[in-house]
């Protein structure tokens, strides 16, 4: 199978250079072309220091305040707060939590499954999409009717679906087994119902991002894969997997972000129960924080939660470069 | 760029720090002296208010905003509506307070919140602004959950009381008695269940929520066993407690409530309850109102109202947990005076009556349910009140709603059949206690 790594390599060694003309060379001695270089330079940074303003307080700011939150003993007093002291306490106190292990297996198990169901689901449905002719605008926009919903507005749906006393889902299981189920009263039934919603939502995404994927892949890689006499299932598996690999990172890292972080699902469909086999690390920071008030310790639950992520994506995108390593030199 | 990023990051630390040292507090005494007179110049308030339950149609807080502003020409009130459950309501409210916002002026809140509000600043201590006997007319209970560390950080506006709700007719059918026991509920439930004429017997709330620390709190009540000693140190424990938790099991393992009631807060037990699905239905004096109206509920006139049960051979019936909601200042309102006046006014007499002609609720000021307009409003929640054996929840920590977590987590654990009344009694004490020592989440 020399045809793949070769087409590839030739469709990367096709792309041109960049013509056209070049800035003008820097003078080697200082005098007026420095000077109107750094006056360009400063010009630069005035307008684009509100741009950089604006950053720095909507992400840079809040995500150090939050950090410095989280060493913090923070007391609120009439009309502000005082910061007491700074310690790793919270820290302590979190890692060593119960709770907040068994919010880290729920979460952590929760995006394993939902990111690997969505990625072969979207795949499948990108794969057929792709091989649709002219009905492929209208399916695509049926299919991406779920992803285009507001996630509290999808979640509110399905609550009344799985709802124990009028839910659709709920009557239907009852004609089914001749019993009432209890889908979101029940752990590993709650689980379930939890990620039926996450995949119905977000498979969608994955697919589309797949799709176009698919649509760069150009025609002569499988033409020479014909050639050299392969299957559907080795094109697949040999020509088409590998030119997705990239596109399939992103469309994973994407996710993996987004259900790390998941919310509005537990929180509109089980409140984090039945007990606490629901409660996501975000639900969790946000019971600690506002319900409790403990602003120090939710912080530390929110920063554990951003370091855990980084260090998931950071873990995700090294094994994937390494794979993607062994697959060139393969 | 590794120098650019550190400074970037250098300045974002500065930053924090400097706004960190710029949040000075005020002096408590400057707010009082603020908050002790009524302003002469034109303010504008706003209150912070979820919907008060209508018994009439006419929506009740713009009713008591109108009487305040016949007295008060220069004070405006404004509605913010309040969202519709307790947890969410806090979590929006307390937002706005920590971040020092001089809105809502006034809010209306929980009855569990003093203690935990009052220990981060975010109420103004209202004692030193009140006449000496002025809870003299409301109910003690009332003014314990409102008060923290001997100060009083809560005006009391109307409370909420747990009635047993029955169906009158199918009761009739079968010629028995309204159930005085527990017992005797469960064995009425599945004699009417079995002859086919309801789906359910009893329908109450179990959802991991304060719901069902509520029902909770009642169950142990009538099992006379306590959550927290007089030291304020945890006090859950013994037989009692098993008692009430095996009774949460009961009715899930017999079928007399549903294995989903795990799911259930007010609104789904009522919606099961008007639908014709349940004998009985534990809730708020609201629902008697929402059970009486045709159009919404399959059951009008059929409905009946009576204390909650108690145990056979225990403490009377008519335990009730002391719920409800009272109005708070906000210490960084810029119209301190006209706060206080307006929270006050909703704890009088003339808000009061409004309160008991209008709305679904029970006012807080106990002798308006003397009157005789309180028995000509007909509903039976205002006259039996007086009946009831008002239990407070365990608010008077500033952990409360940790504590109320240990109690939801394991009531929720124990109805769902996951875990035994024993154990989940032992979790839910060694949860309480880590709660109280500061050291959950």
């Amino acid at each position: 199978m020399t045809a793949v790594p070769s087409a590839a390599t030739a469709s990367r060694d096709t792309a041109p250079e960049p013509a056209g003309p070049r800035s003008t060379p820097a003078p080697r001695d200082g005098g007026p072309a420095r000077t109107s270089r750094r006056r360009k330079a400063r010009t630069g940074w005035v307008f684009a220091s509100p741009a950089l303003l604006t950053i720095g307080a909507v992400t840079v700011f809040p995500v150090l305040f939050s950090v410095l939150l989280s060493f913090a003993d923070v007391r609120l007093e009439y009309g502000g707060f005082r910061i007491e002291s700074l310690t790793g306490d919270h820290y302590a106190a979190v890692l060593s939590s119960p709770e907040w292990r068994e919010a880290l297996l729920f979460t952590f198990g929760f995006t394993v499954v939902t990111v690997v169901l969505e990625l072969v689901l979207g795949t499948v449905a990108a794969l057929v999409l792709d091989r649709l002719g002219a009905a492929r605008g209208w399916v695509l926009a049926v299919l991406l009717l779920p992803w285009a919903l507001i996630n509290v507005v999808a979640a509110q749906l399905w609550g009344y679906l799985y709802n124990g006393t009028y839910g659709g889902l709920t009557w239907f299981f009852e004609q089914l087994l001749g019993h009432q189920p209890d889908i979101l009263g029940q752990p590993a039934s709650a689980m379930g119902a939890m990620v039926v919603v996450d995949v119905w939502k977000t498979t969608p995404f994955v697919a589309i991002v797949v799709l176009a994927g698919l649509m760069l892949i150009p025609d002569d890689v499988y033409e020479a894969a014909e050639i050299d006499g392969a299957n559907a299932w080795t094109t697949f598996w040999k020509v088409t997997l590998p030119q997705l690999r990239p596109i399939m990172a992103i469309a994973v890292l994407f996710r993996i972000l987004q259900a790390f972080g998941i919310f509005d699902l537990p929180f509109v469909l089980t409140q984090g129960g039945p007990g606490t086999a629901t409660q996501s690390l975000a639900i969790l920071g946000y019971k600690t924080l506002f319900q409790n008030l403990e602003i120090g310790r939710g912080a530390a639950v929110a920063t554990t939660t951003a370091v855990i992520v980084i260090g998931c994506c950071l873990l995700f995108l090294r094994l994937f470069k390494a794979q993607a390593d062994e697959g060139g030199r393969g | 760029m590794a120098l650019r990023r550190r400074t970037l990051l250098a300045s974002g630390l500065a930053l924090g720090a400097g706004f960190t040292s710029g949040c000075a507090g005020k002096s408590l005494d400057t707010l009082l002296t603020q908050a002790a007179h009524t302003p002469r110049t034109p303010a504008t308030l706003t209150w912070w208010v979820s919907e008060i339950p209508a018994r009439n149609g006419p929506v009740v807080a713009d009713l008591i905003i109108r009487a305040f502003q016949r007295r008060h020409p220069n004070i405006r009130v404004r509605k913010s509506n309040a969202l519709s459950t307790t947890d969410a309501n806090r979590a929006a409210v307390t937002t706005q307070l920590a971040g020092a916002s001089p809105t809502p002026d006034v809010y209306l809140g929980d009855t569990t919140w003093p203690a935990q509000f009052g220990a981060n600043s975010l109420a103004l201590p209202l004692q030193k602004l009140l006449p000496k006997d002025f809870w003299a007319d409301y109910p003690p209970a009332l003014r314990r959950v409102s008060e923290y560390r001997g100060a009083v950080y809560a005006l009391p506006f109307f409370t909420d009381s747990a009635f047993l709700f029955y169906r009158k007719d199918l009761l009739a059918k079968h010629g028995l008695p309204v159930p005085r026991t527990w017992e005797e509920l469960l064995r009425t439930s599945r004699k009417i269940q079995r002859a086919g004429d309801a789906a359910y017997g009893f329908l109450w709330q179990a959802n991991v929520s304060e719901s069902l620390t509520c029902n909770v709190a009642e169950f142990l009540a009538d099992a006379d066993a306590p959550v927290l000693d007089h030291a304020g140190g945890v006090a859950l424990n013994g037989p009692g407690a098993e008692r009430a938790f095996a009774l949460m099991r009961q009715f899930t393992e017999t079928g007399v409530s549903p294995s989903t009631v795990t799911t259930y807060v007010e609104a789904d037990s009522q919606d099961a309850f008007v639908g014709g699905r349940g004998v009985f239905l534990r809730n708020w004096s609201y629902a008697w109102g929402n059970a009486a109206d045709r159009s919404v509920s399959k059951v009008a006139g059929r409905v009946g109202v009576a204390p909650r049960p108690g145990f056979d051979g225990g403490g009377p019936p008519g335990v009730s947990c002391a719920g409800g909601w009272s109005n708070f200042v906000n210490p960084n309102s810029h119209h301190l005076g006209a706060a206080v006046t307006f929270a006050r006014f909703c704890a009088g007499e003339e808000a009061q009556m409004i309160l008991l002609k209008n709305a679904g609720v029970i006012p807080a000021l106990q002798e308006a349910l003397t009157r005789p307009e309180a028995h000509k409003v007909g509903d039976p929640t205002l006259t039996m009140a007086h009946e009831l054996r008002l239990v407070a929840r365990p608010v008077q920590t500033p952990y409360y709603s940790q504590v109320s977590k240990a109690l939801y987590t394991q009531g929720n654990a124990v109805t769902g059949g996951r875990t035994s009344p024993a154990r989940a009694v032992r979790a839910a004490r060694d949860d309480i206690r880590t709660a109280l020592e500061g050291r959950a989440l």
